[in-house]
């Protein structure tokens, strides 16, 4: 049988989640025989190729974000997000309670370890959006696994069930946001 | 009353019956229909906040809240349909993206009731923007935190603040998206008219308002909840403890909405865990050195020579005992027992005992037996009183639940409130009228008023010689005007109650308990019906054991003091601090670490409320009892083990004194 390949986005995240994927035991084994990976975090492979399954981990925080999530979206078939920043907004949306201004401010120069500080204004640096907001503010997404980080099982749940050839909704007792 | 009309309902194409006068949420819960809530708690108001319990009815042009739709006779409802389920996960989005619900983080995840419907609604995301609103947190209030930002808006601490603790601090301010609860007018908790009973954090569904000594600790499910009762002050409250890996989590009052489940700020929160550090061993003090960890047995040796010395030098009652009245009856007996039959002293005597003596000497025209027990009014009198007056004490800080049910009484059955205290008194400042007179000026006001009340044509038995208007008002300092309004408002007064506590003990004025009988026997067509706050859990348990002394025994001069203080917080009291100063050899079994533990010879460590059990007697002359809801630290022993011990001692070597 031909591999299913997938591409995976990590975007305004802590890396939880990708530790949680990892967390899915032997369960890996049988993923990685269905699954290729193409574009991850341990792959380095630059650009997205065309792939069924597209998933994203973290909010949408600057705007490489949000043109990495819209690059996804256009070359995979199914796009799944991970965890509770990609599904809700999740930590990193806090910083919504604040302007973009104060945040720049407080992180690079009134931080208590910063001495003479100066908020970076290089244009390769992608520059911080308003709010962070949650992947399907900015594209249209097929399947949400919340959870900060979702358990292994969600994952495992999730994947199984694609791999399956079904858009799976994550049952009532699995369901975490936390 | 008249019996309501059965009435006859199809929900879900089932026949539930109910009541005339049941809403449709009502007869579902009672014919286990489920139909999911958040702003609907059991007790209080409905008021249809959140929508979550809509349902069909049919012949309705729209679908309804069932928590407010008064149920007909032949009404078809439905409650399951998938047009409803659609709907409800519909206002579970818009919750969530009405304001900043992060689970991870917040105290309330796992126990939240919010989060859970958004599981059961699996409701992964949100299909509406987010409108992410800057919101305030307040922090302010020493034990409650509330954030904005979890906030739904159902208004459940707002009635209950309202309908149950009858305090009225928390309200809604402003309109639509903008509404906000706040307390007051807008002041941080803290600095408002809160009381810290926590019946908020109780009542609310999400982590909008929540304890600061119960976040983090644990939740529900981790847990064990177990039933007992507060044995802090003889108010006797029903609480649920949930204990996790031998910790207290969290103490909530067992049933919120109706009376003696509503708990205050000491119930709930002060009790979950203290600050002063435990006595883990007995100490001794060595000849001349500062006290320091012993065995059980050198500190029991020591205890029992300490005691044998004294009493073959200069007799037993050179050696007096005192307990705290926070100790459960059995307790009480035993160390009772232990004093005068083992030890051989008459000089027993609790902690409280001055109030005993002050109560019983006050009471003591009133009474068969010089108990004077039968003028003692249940605390639910309150709730039906017509007038309430509250001579020398504030039940806001002392008994806070007894304060409630006062203004319970006062706001919502219109009861007068009449407050007699010279002393700052926030109970005083929501009364109908406080009497402030001078500190002196108690006694002579209150039989100016039995005066007052006896021109109005009020009489009773007791009724004592006349004291004039002018008088009284030159004694008390207060305005004539001031005393004929109150009086007119104590002459209308059918069924008052009077309700006394720790200002007249504290100045040992007896007489002034007399006349406040003699008051509270003018308000009441059958009275005196009263309600003595006592100081402590047990104190009328240990008054009624006859434990507490009827003389005051530091007249006596012991040498040898025993001071059951078990937890009791010392506060440095005259009283207690005077006997410990005068005794020469000082035992202490206490709980905690203070500075008597630091000038006592031998300490023997007690367990603490949650470690031990046993009966209570009530305020008002209820048993109830309390239970052990964690095991004791390693290596304490009960209470009653180290009574026991002490007499197994003490007794093997009476022979010896005998011989000499």
């Amino acid at each position: 049988m031909e591999k299913v390949k997938l591409a995976t986005s990590w975007l305004d995240a802590c890396a939880g989640c990708e530790m949680s994927l990892l967390d899915v035991d032997e369960f890996i084994i049988d993923l990685a025989q269905a699954v290729e990976f193409t574009r991850s975090p341990i792959t380095d492979i630059k650009e997205f190729p065309e792939v069924t399954v597209g998933l994203i981990t973290g909010a949408i925080g600057n705007v490489d974000q949000e043109e990495e999530a819209k690059e996804l979206r256009a070359r995979c078939k199914i796009l799944i997000v991970l965890g509770d920043c990609a599904c809700f907004g999740g930590i990193c949306a806090m910083r919504n309670a604040f302007s973009k201004e104060e945040v720049l401010r407080r992180a690079y120069i009134e931080s208590e370890s910063t001495k003479e500080g100066k908020i970076p204004s290089s244009p390769e640096i992608p520059a911080l959006l308003e709010k962070a907001v949650p992947v399907d503010a900015v594209v249209k997404v097929d399947c949400f696994v919340p959870g900060c980080p979702p358990r292994a099982g969600d994952i495992k749940y999730a994947l199984g069930e694609l791999l399956q050839g079904r858009i799976p909704v994550l049952p009532s007792d699995m369901m975490r946001f936390d | 009353m008249a019996e309501k009309k059965e009435i006859k309902l199809t929900i879900n194409s089932r026949e539930a019956r109910g009541k005339e006068g049941d809403t449709i949420l009502d007869i579902c819960r009672a014919n286990d229909i489920y139909v999911p809530t958040l702003c609907h708690l059991e007790g209080l108001s409905v008021v249809g906040a959140c929508r979550l319990c809509v349902v069909e009815i049919e012949g309705e042009r729209r679908i309804n809240p069932a928590c407010t739709y008064p149920a007909r006779d032949g009404l078809v409802v439905r409650t399951d349909t998938e047009q409803l389920e659609k709907y409800r996960r519909l206002m579970l989005e818009l919750i969530f993206t009405e304001r900043n619900h992060f689970c991870f983080f917040c105290a309330a995840s796992g126990d939240c009731e919010l989060q859970k419907l958004a599981y059961q609604y699996q409701m992964d995301h949100a299909r509406y923007q987010y409108t992410f609103p800057t919101l305030p947190t307040d922090t302010l209030n020493d034990f409650l935190v509330v954030d904005h930002n979890r906030c739904i808006l159902c208004g459940r601490c707002v009635r209950v603040c309202a309908e149950v603790v009858s305090s009225h601090t928390l309200s809604f301010a402003n309109r639509g998206w903008r509404t906000m609860v706040v307390a007051d007018l807008n002041q941080p908790l803290g600095e408002s008219s809160c009381i810290s009973c926590g019946a908020c954090v109780q009542a609310c569904p999400t982590g909008a308002i929540f304890s600061k000594t119960s976040a983090y600790r644990g939740r529900t499910n981790e847990g064990k909840i177990i039933r007992s009762l507060c044995s802090l002050c003889g108010m006797s409250c029903d609480i649920d403890v949930l204990i996790k890996d031998n910790n207290i989590v969290r103490i909530d009052g067992a049933n919120l909405t109706r009376p003696k489940g509503q708990l205050c700020r000491k119930g709930r929160f002060e009790q979950v865990y203290r600050e002063a550090p435990r006595i883990a061993t007995p100490l001794v003090a060595a000849e001349g050195q500062t006290i320091k960890a012993s065995s059980w047995e050198e500190a029991f040796e020591l205890a029992r020579r300490g005691i044998e010395a004294y009493r073959r030098r200069y007799g037993a009652n050179s050696i007096a005992g005192f307990a705290s009245s926070l100790c459960p009856t059995e307790t009480l007996e035993a160390f009772a027992k232990l004093m005068r039959d083992t030890i051989g002293t008459s000089l027993v005597d609790t902690l409280d005992g001055s109030a005993y003596r002050t109560l019983t000497q006050g009471m003591s025209k009133f009474s068969k037996n010089g108990q004077g027990l039968e003028t003692e009014s249940p605390l639910e009198s309150i709730l039906k009183s017509d007038c309430i007056i509250v001579v020398g004490c504030n039940p806001l800080q002392s008994h806070p639940v007894a304060g409630c049910y006062m203004l319970q009484a006062q706001i919502h059955d219109r009861a007068q409130l009449v407050v007699i205290d010279w002393q700052q008194n926030s109970l005083g400042a929501r009364a109908d009228l406080w009497l402030r007179p001078n500190e002196n000026g108690m006694g002579d006001l209150i039989s100016a008023l039995a005066s007052m009340l006896n021109r109005r044509g009020k009489r009773s038995k007791q009724t004592q010689g006349a004291v004039s208007l002018a008088s009284a008002a030159l004694a008390s300092g207060l305005d004539e005007t001031l005393l004929e309004q109150a009086a007119n408002m104590l002459a209308a007064a059918k069924k008052g109650v009077v309700v006394y506590g720790n200002g007249l003990w504290g100045k040992k004025d007896a007489a002034c308990v007399r006349g406040v009988l003699e008051l509270a026997s003018l308000v009441h067509s059958n009275g005196p019906k009263a309600i003595a706050l006592k100081p402590w859990g047990n104190s009328r348990g240990a008054w009624e054991l006859g434990i507490a002394s009827k003389d005051e025994v530091t007249d006596a001069k012991p040498k040898l003091v025993y001071l059951l203080l078990a937890d009791q917080e010392f506060g440095g009291e005259d009283f207690v601090f005077r006997v410990a100063e005068q005794a020469e050899f000082l035992i202490v079994q206490a709980s905690y670490t203070s500075p008597l533990t630091e000038v006592a010879d031998v300490v023997l460590p007690s367990p603490i409320w949650a470690e031990r059990e046993g009966t209570y007697i009530s305020v008002d002359g209820k048993a109830g009892r309390s239970k052990r809801i964690l095991e004791p630290l390693p290596g304490i022993k009960d209470d009653l083990e180290i009574f026991a011990q002490m007499t197994q001692r003490l007794q093997k070597r009476r022979p010896m004194l005998w011989k000499r």
